[in-house]
């Protein structure tokens, strides 16, 4: 995948760019807003990492610009801003998802795969398939080999969640935000991926 | 008080006053004015209609007896009034004098101004008309203009006296308002640099005369009463952060040292490098914590505040933690009623269960059962969550809200000691109460929230120091009694 990160942490942004790279991506790395605009206007990546207090134009802004711009490749924001309203203003100016420093570099692995599969928001799938295993958007029913299996809410939203990400590692994290919507880690066990 | 006049005059109030004066004053000019005019008009009419007559009875005269019988009532109308206030005058016609008491006119016809000599004063002015005769010459009658003269005279003193008085009460008012706005101008400013100098709990004294500026002052405190709390907050935090977090920092620092000088193998250093990574999580959860529970304190901003399905977030959290309920072999029941609805942040109140869970789930052995149950009264909806763990000895339960704050056996358990602070944050937040009461064995944490009818809670709310400075409606009064000090938590 094509990656391009834009964070003026010199540090922080290295370890990720060759974290990100040990697992066989292509990484890009820019440290200023307006750089990091330029480029994702011009190169096709699949992915923008965008961490939001950098200098020049600020992630928020430039995720902003990009989206007035008509370019919709997934952002990822990476950042110290962990308040309850950053992350939704985060996601309202374009994020497709927030993940808050400091992180568990599996998680960001994850995170980062599961938004490059993410099918494009214009074709809207109504049919799931993972071998026999078929789930219907519209009726909300799920069918193996044919044979309808009844299932709770929750357990469709699950299932979903899971057949949209298969063959893909999905953090703990991940569900809680997606299918429970509950944004912070229930310390009990420790962040631990499943 | 002539230090300050300069100021006074410059104060916008004083401008004002001058701005009334002036339009006040020009329109009083105008009106002055058309009424002199119209008062002058009226009385010269008058006088007119006073001489008129007189000619056209003399006209009459002349008529019907000639030159003679004019001269003669000319004549007797002098004799009967020498001094006024009619004079006559007839001319023949070469202009000299033929009877009268006027001095001889060469003014021809019409009306004129003209001077009488008097006995009582050296002039007296008078209103002539002259007519001419058939004969060439001309009749004068003239009447003395006095009372018209009187009155303009009255119209100007009473006007002149009347402006004058206005003006120096204008003035003199315009600069005792400006006085009294300036001292308290003063007062506000001068707290204003008392609270920048850094005397944060400085507030506006107010007079109590319930008038716009104590209205004013009013907001003004409050605003200093919400910064004073966001402040206070900031700092606490710092010091919670220098006494809490240097001590698990100096720990981490210790293990690398000791790794440097002992580790000698790559198992060593990894061993080491785990024990570092576990250290950082704990001290990045404590400063998490410490974040999110200042930035809760220091009002988080009430308009995200919506309603919340209470019914469905109980049942998240539960179905959330029974998994982990499980691989502590502990058992979490849930009674929860349908449609329970409450007033507030969806994200804050899940954090606030979830953390009241968690302490339960914590401080339980394995085996233990958790029970969250709803309760419900027309005003209240009340969540119980009890367990059956060791509970908490009730002089201590004064205590367990502060930050930090672990017993003295669970000191080995993890946890950073801020989870029940930030319940307590975030309740304040919600004006919901929370009690502490034993399960014989165990504890119960109670919250308390309002039925979504009664009315939400004021926009401003804010962690408790701020409610010492705005007392709550009686209506929410009863939700935050004493119990968050565990004072009334009920037998033990």
């Amino acid at each position: 995948m094509k990656i391009l990160l834009i964070e003026d942490d010199r540090e922080n942004a290295d370890y990720v760019a060759n974290g990100l790279r040990e697992e066989g991506h292509l990484v890009a790395q820019v440290a200023s807003g307006a750089e990091g605009l330029i480029c994702a206007m011009g190169n096709g990546f699949d992915l923008l990492i965008v961490d939001r207090m950098i200098p020049g134009l600020d992630g928020l802004n430039l995720v902003k610009s990009l989206r007035a711009a008509g370019n919709h490749t997934p952002v990822l924001f990476l950042t110290a801003l962990g308040g309850v309203e950053d992350r939704v203003s985060g996601l309202n100016a374009g994020g497709d998802d927030y993940l808050i420093k400091p992180f568990a570099f599996s998680e960001l692995v994850a995170r980062v795969a599961a938004l490059g599969r993410r099918p494009h928001a214009t074709v809207a799938e109504t049919r799931l398939h993972v071998l026999d295993l078929e789930l219907d958007l519209l009726s909300r029913t799920v069918r193996r080999h044919g044979k309808l299996i009844e299932l709770q809410p929750r357990e469709f939203q699950l299932l979903e969640y899971l057949m949209r990400h298969a063959g893909q590692v999905v953090t703990r994290t991940m569900l809680l935000e997606h299918v429970w919507d509950i944004h912070f880690d229930p310390h009990t066990t420790s962040s631990r991926p499943t | 008080m002539f230090a300050a006049l300069p100021r006074i005059l410059r104060t916008s109030s004083f401008r004002l006053t001058l701005l009334c004066i002036g339009s006040f004053g020009a329109s009083v000019l105008i009106l002055f004015g058309v009424m002199y005019w119209a008062a002058s008009v009226y009385m010269s009419n008058s006088l007119d209609a006073a001489v008129d007559s007189d000619i056209t009875e003399l006209a009459d005269v002349l008529q019907v007896g000639g030159d003679a019988a004019l001269e003669a009532l000319v004549k007797e109308r002098v004799r009967q009034t020498p001094h006024g206030p009619m004079f006559y005058l007839l001319q023949d016609a070469k202009g000299d004098v033929v009877a009268g008491n006027l001095l001889p006119v060469r003014g021809g016809e019409g009306r004129f101004e003209l001077k009488v000599r008097n006995s009582d004063a050296p002039h007296v002015t008078a209103h002539a008309h002259s007519i001419a005769l058939p004969d060439g010459g001309y009749l004068t009658v003239a009447v003395d203009s006095f009372p018209r003269n009187k009155m303009r005279k009255l119209i100007l003193w009473v006007f002149g006296c009347s402006a004058a008085t206005s003006l120096l009460l204008a003035f003199g008012g315009g600069a005792l308002m400006s006085v009294n706005l300036l001292r308290r101008i003063e007062t506000i400013s001068r707290a204003a640099r008392d609270i920048m100098a850094g005397d944060f709990s400085r507030r506006i004294p107010n007079r109590g005369t319930g008038d716009e500026f104590d209205h004013l002052v009013a907001s003004l405190n409050a605003m200093l009463a919400r910064n004073e709390v966001a402040i206070e907050s900031v700092r606490q935090v710092s010091n919670d952060i220098a006494h809490d977090l240097r001590t698990p920092l100096t720990r981490l620092r210790q293990r690398l040292e000791l790794a440097q000088r002992q580790a000698r193998s790559v198992e060593g250093w990894r061993r080491a490098a785990q024990g570092c990574i576990s250290d950082m999580d704990a001290i990045l959860e404590t400063f998490g914590g410490l974040l999110r529970i200042a930035q809760i304190e220091s009002g988080v901003p009430t308009r995200r505040f919506t309603k919340v399905d209470l019914s469905e977030l109980l049942r998240t959290v539960i179905e959330v933690y029974q998994p982990m309920a499980e691989e502590k072999e502990q058992r979490l029941t849930a009674d929860i009623a349908s449609g329970l609805i409450v007033w507030g942040d969806r994200e804050l109140l899940t954090q606030m269960v979830a953390n009241v869970i968690e302490n339960a789930m914590k401080h339980s052995p394995s085996g233990a059962s958790i029970g969250l149950a709803t309760s419900t009264s027309p005003t209240m909806i009340a969540v119980a969550v009890s367990d059956s763990g060791p509970g908490i000895p009730a002089e201590e339960r004064v205590h367990v809200f502060r930050r930090f704050y672990r017993l003295e056996r669970s000191r080995s358990t993890p946890g950073s000691g801020l989870g029940l602070s930030l319940v307590e944050a975030i309740a304040a937040l919600h004006l919901a109460g929370i009690e502490l009461t034993d399960n014989g064995p165990g504890l119960c944490v109670t919250l308390r929230f309002h039925a979504p009818d009664q009315p939400p809670p004021a926009r401003y709310c804010l962690a408790k120091s701020q409610q010492e400075a705005r007392p709550l409606p009686a209506s929410s009064s009863q939700c935050r009694p004493d119990t968050t000090e565990g004072e009334r938590s009920g037998p033990v």
